[in-house]
């Protein structure tokens, strides 16, 4: 039965697994989510800007592993309109600029927030590490118009912004390494404050840029941005997605603890 | 125009997915058209948000007087950009070594600096912080703050690899073993995260928009 | 001239960057701009080569009829619709361009869906792993397996159900202690390798990338 057991059809697998994922989407359920510590801070942070500041969103990710980041750039913007905090939008991912327009969009229009006044995309330019040092010294030099190619000089919301200095805090929302490059240039040689919002794959590798406080705050994949959404007490894909994501997590677990015993019964019967 | 793309989504999504059955021809060409669109996507892309803002405009403003005659300045990393191309022709292929060895010793020397100040001297300063306030910190905390400093040492010395790994060497490199596991375990937990999340966002695409274009 | 003036120009460049970045003068850092702004030109001509290569091994496989070679044509039709329809023709007054709908409907309709999709099928794969690979045989294994379950229950609320607080409080203390150390050991590891690199290649000690040849 073990033998069995352990050289079971890996479709059957498959069919398990889309099956926790199909049901919970056909009887949706919800569990309380605890925030943890680098949510909370990021959440912090830009709770306590004052009106008028701005942030900047850097969509560093494509439609690979958009799923994790859209949820918490929708948390952190909304949050962002409802303190009159500005938004600036830029890419460094050539895939990501339709999918920042869609999701910057998709706030605006629920928030009532004004392009060019509350927001604006500045879209994406080539080179990341040259483009971080570029906007360092001036913005202009890099993006000289947005990305509906309108000359920045007649943006509202830009007319006060030169350069790094300017910019309150400086959100990655990644999935590739482009937070370790923001850090190095943009934090190290400039100043800018820096939090991300990354994909569960590259979680692991931010922690110890967040002891140093290279980092003030991140969201860990689909469950940051589901705490981001507790924390601003709005319901958003985040949160569906992570009560969906139990389910599957558990089955990973049972498929490894199943596994293991079959292994390890029928090494004891081989002995 | 919605309901076609819902459609046409549905169907190169489950394209793919029959590839969990076996590979057959629907995943080939969807995966082939996926190729074939992301080169194009990239090509436009490039020439409107890099090629143009970069070096065409520069040009034409210095050119038509908008700008200052600085502009001319950009021709010569054209000019290096240009270089690459010759990768295309065997006879002028060595000539490529030009803008590699000029990106090269730019990316160096703006990469040591900064490199050295964010993760060299900010992790050791991380790693020693916690204590310059250890009275201020907790028996747990002070147990952590010891953990990583024993962590990060034992690390360092697996990757250490100018001595032969024998005695008390081979002893701290196995405890940096440990602690690599560990690291390692968490990618994979949360690596489990990101993937699922994918899957989670195409099944509820396909249940809840395709799906509810039917009934 | 093949070997030695890209030498000296990699020098040359290393060091003005080196030097520029502690100079606060004025004309050192207008410098420092100036070639910072060099790199930006010069990126998207290495994306342009990339492209066109991809393109020379799929125009290959057509023209000698290589096994599936029928699938490069789509490659090709892709990219030409992605081309086209992403191409303001101003002769011929075409509206379209990269920020026009139609360019924005492809991508969404098409190119995200198959993406997307295709990077899904790895929770598929991870799953099947995790039941045929996932094996406690050693210490080392075990210890990576366990940390690997505590770290899933304590992602997800489901978790904090079956074991209480204590499962997202262990993914916490895990992610912010062993696992910190050990990426920290990485990152130390990583930067001294690339910066030592750097520093051989501005002095031309390492040319391994000029490739073969005189």
């Amino acid at each position: 039965m073990f033998e069995k057991l352990m050289n079971i059809d890996r479709r059957i697998v498959f069919t398990l697994v889309a099956l926790v994922v199909i049901i919970p989407m056909l009887a949706p359920f919800s569990i309380p989510l605890t925030v943890a510590e680098p949510t909370q801070n990021l959440y912090d942070y830009i709770d306590a800007l004052p009106p008028g500041s701005t942030i900047m969103i850097s969509f560093d990710y494509g439609p690979s592993s958009f799923v994790e980041p859209e949820p918490m750039a929708e948390a952190v913007m909304k949050h962002c309109f409802d303190k009159e905090v500005n938004v600036i939008g830029i890419t460094l991912e050539i895939q990501a600029v339709p999918l920042a327009d869609k999701v910057m969009q998709r706030v605006a229009v629920e928030k009532g927030a004004v392009y060019g006044e509350d927001y604006v995309l500045l879209g994406y330019r080539p080179g990341d590490t040259f483009v971080i040092l570029g906007m360092g010294a001036e913005i202009a030099s890099v993006f000289d118009s947005d990305y509906l190619e309108k000359p920045i000089t007649e943006i509202p919301m830009l007319q006060n912004i030169t350069n790094y200095d300017q910019i309150s805090l400086l959100l990655v929302l990644a999935a590739g390494s482009t937070v370790e490059d923001w850090i190095t240039y943009g934090h190290t040689k400039f100043d800018l404050q820096i939090a991300a919002g990354v994909t569960g794959v590259i979680v692991s590798q931010m922690y110890p840029y967040l002891q140093t406080k290279q980092l003030i705050g991140l969201m860990p994949g689909f469950r940051g941005a589901a705490e981001y959404e507790k924390l601003i007490d709005a319901f958003g894909s985040g949160t569906k997605g992570i009560n969906t994501a139990s389910l599957v997590h558990l089955l990973v677990i049972g498929l490894v603890v199943i596994g293991n015993i079959a292994f390890f019964v029928q090494r004891r019967r081989e002995e | 125009m919605e309901f076609l793309g819902i459609w046409i989504a549905a169907f190169l999504t489950l394209c793919i997915y029959s590839f969990l059955y076996r590979d057959n021809p629907f995943y080939r060409f969807a995966e082939h058209l996926l190729v074939g669109m992301s080169v194009g996507y990239i090509i436009i892309l490039t020439i409107y948000f890099g090629l143009i803002p970069y070096a065409w405009d520069p040009i034409q403003k210095a050119v038509t007087g908008e700008a200052s005659r600085w502009g001319f300045l950009t021709l010569i990393p054209i000019c290096i950009g240009l270089l690459f191309f010759t990768r295309l022709s065997t006879r002028h292929a060595w000539l490529i070594r030009y803008p590699i060895a000029i990106l090269m010793g730019v990316t160096s020397g703006i990469m040591i600096p900064n490199a050295l100040q964010t993760d060299i001297f900010a992790q050791v300063q991380g790693t020693l912080n916690p204590f310059s306030v250890i009275g201020t910190l907790s028996s747990f905390e002070i147990f952590g703050a010891i953990l990583i400093v024993i962590g990060v040492i034992c690390t360092l010395t697996y990757f250490f690899f100018s001595v032969e790994h024998r005695g008390p060497i081979a002893g701290i490199s196995k405890v940096g073993i440990t602690f690599l596991m560990i690291g390692f375990g968490s990618a994979f937990g949360n690596t489990v995260m990101g993937r699922v999340a994918l899957l989670i966002q195409r099944v509820d695409f396909l249940i809840n928009d395709w799906i509810g274009t039917i009934f | 001239m093949k070997q030695q003036v890209p030498l000296v120009l990699c020098f040359l460049f290393g060091i003005v960057m080196i030097l520029t970045e502690f100079s606060p003068h004025a004309a050192s850092q207008a410098t420092y701009k100036e070639i910072a702004n060099w790199g930006r030109v010069i990126s998207p001509f290495v994306l342009a080569l990339a492209v066109i290569t991809l393109i020379q091994t799929h125009w290959a496989r057509i023209q000698r009829r290589t096994e599936h070679w029928q699938y490069s044509v789509v490659v090709f039709f892709g990219m030409i619709l992605m081309v086209v329809v992403g191409t303001p023709l101003v002769i011929v007054g075409s509206p379209f361009g990269p920020q026009h709908p139609a360019f924005q409907w492809l991508f969404n309709n098409v190119q995200v869906p198959m993406d997307a999709t295709m990077f899904s099928l790895l929770a598929f794969f991870i799953a099947s792993a995790a039941y045929r690979a996932f094996r406690a045989r050693t210490f080392e294994a075990t210890l990576l397996l366990v940390t690997a379950v505590i770290v899933m229950l304590g992602n997800v609320p489901i978790g904090d159900i079956i074991w209480g607080d204590t499962a997202s409080n262990a993914r916490q203390w895990i992610l912010d202690n062993p696992n910190l150390s050990a990426r920290r050991g990485i990152i130390l590891g990583i930067s001294l390798g690339a910066i030592s690199q750097s520093i051989r290649i501005i002095l031309g000690i390492e040319r391994s990338y000029l490739g073969g040849g005189d």
